[in-house]
């Protein structure tokens, strides 16, 4: 492959995956989006895909663009997630789902809502009740990750090493980026943590671990099935929710009209979460790879590439979000591509939902106004859009 | 121009935006699957198709 189309427009080729681009991204995917339906990127040898349509299109059509070889872009790390429910098509990708789906399922999930909203209101009122917080250390990397913990059934011990493994994991989906390169250990650690958890003597009775391990004793799944479904359902569930519950609280600091609508019509709160996800769409992308020669957009892509679907440029194509840079409360886009589309779009995305909504709620009934008391500080992860610190003072309906 | 509204149940895991979305067509079943609450004709076609569209497991299929 050395023709590209970016060549051919004469423009230089964007680094994707470059510190500046991971912080600043819209305008490089803006002009990718404009030039053609699917760009070929040298630097890294694959192709990207930009515009709604073709991406929901190629999401939906598996058959043409394989998840079975790996959904990263190295194949060193494309060999530890091939078998998975992520790295799999049908029919092995419906066994694998099919183990969680119940649990992960709105009706399995109305069951555990009245604990998750339980948990939402003793953290909230925590951080209330001291009056600054960070919403990234304090709330948005505390609550998910232990409600996806609990609900997995994991011990408390070893849970400080969930959050940074499950976030290098994700940046191990793209290039060999220094970010990445500095916490090879920390995914490492996290796997082989996450390893010792078939051991059931570890895991809470009633778990989804629990679930799993059932799965494995009547031979629908593999001891090393099992080791790759917990990583995958832990992984997918914390740097996801942990980003977009930090954009959120950070919007309502930037934004005061966004927060007292919402105040004054809680309902929003689940067409708040979608905004949010479609406007600062926390995983950038996956990949696929072509099984045939596809043509998208009048651009032919030869069999055997690498394609990433980048949902986040998807989420703000103008084609189909009129004026997509801004946030609109009213919008309630349930058809973004933040959770992906299709056979694998997110299991965990009705937990999700449920984790965004009761911690809304807890926040409603306690906050009259946030305020940033400090810079904001963006993360670096070159795969997931993340935030590393957004200091906040609270104006408390109750003090 | 009618549609046939075709629900993969297999595919289909229940998260329910159908139903929100177009609730006068979709409903949840006592298995937390969607059905269809009435026969798509003209007067619902358009909140049939966009209950289809915000599908995120794409279980439902709009045949023309």
């Amino acid at each position: 492959m050395t023709t590209s189309t970016v060549a051919e427009h004469g423009d230089p080729e964007p680094d994707l995956f470059s510190a500046e681009l991971v912080a600043e991204p819209f305008a490089a995917l803006d002009d990718l989006r404009r030039q053609s339906a699917a760009v070929y990127l040298a630097n890294y040898d694959f192709w990207v895909m930009t515009r709604y349509d073709d991406v929901r299109a190629a999401a939906a059509d598996w058959q043409s663009f394989t998840s079975a070889q790996g959904v990263a872009l190295l194949p060193e790390f494309n060999g530890n997630l091939v078998g998975s429910v992520l790295a799999s098509d049908p029919p092995e990708h419906d066994q694998l789902r099919a183990v969680l789906s119940e649990k992960l399922a709105p009706k399995g999930l109305s069951k555990v809502r009245s604990d998750i909203r339980g948990y939402a209101d003793q953290l909230v009122e925590q951080v209330v009740s001291r009056g600054r917080f960070d919403a990234v250390v304090d709330v948005a990397r505390v609550f998910p990750i232990n409600v996806v913990a609990d609900l997995v059934g994991l011990p408390q011990e070893g849970r400080d090493k969930l959050h940074p493994g499950a976030d290098a994991t994700f940046a191990g989906f793209g290039p060999f980026t220094p970010y990445l390169q500095e916490r090879l250990p920390a995914v490492r650690g996290y796997h082989e943590w996450m390893a010792q958890m078939t051991d059931r003597a570890k895991l809470t009775p009633g778990g989804w671990g629990e679930v799993v391990m059932d799965a494995v004793d009547d031979g629908r799944l593999s001891m090393l099935g099992a080791i790759k479904t917990i990583s995958a359902y832990m992984t997918a569930g914390m740097d996801t929710t942990v980003n977009a519950i930090s954009a959120m609280l950070r919007l309502f600091a930037d934004s005061p009209e966004v927060w007292s609508t919402l105040k004054s019509e809680p309902t929003l709160a689940g067409p708040v979460f979608e905004e949010i996800l479609r406007l600062e769409t926390p995983v950038q992308g996956f990949f696929r790879v072509t099984t045939k020669e596809v043509t998208v957009g009048g651009v032919t892509i030869p069999k055997d590439q690498r394609v990433l679907l980048h949902w986040a440029a998807a989420n703000r194509d103008p084609g189909h979000y009129p004026d997509p840079a801004r946030f609109d409360i009213r919008r309630n886009p349930l058809d973004h591509m933040a959770f992906g589309y299709g056979v694998h779009a997110c299991a965990g995305q009705g937990l999700a939902r449920m984790e965004a909504v009761t911690l809304l709620e807890a926040f409603i009934e306690r906050v009259d106004r946030f305020e940033l008391t400090g810079p904001v500080v963006r993360g670096g992860n070159p795969v997931v859009r993340s935030l590393d610190s957004v200091l906040l003072s609270i104006l408390s309906t109750r003090s | 121009m009618g549609v046939e509204i075709v629900i993969n149940k297999a595919a289909c895991e229940g998260h329910g935006l159908c139903e929100l979305t177009a609730p006068q067509v979709y409903g949840l079943d006592e298995e937390g699957q969607a059905v269809l609450k009435q026969p798509v004709n003209e007067s619902n076609q358009a909140a049939a198709e966009a209950g289809a569209r915000v599908c995120p497991v794409a279980a439902i299929e709009i045949r023309r």
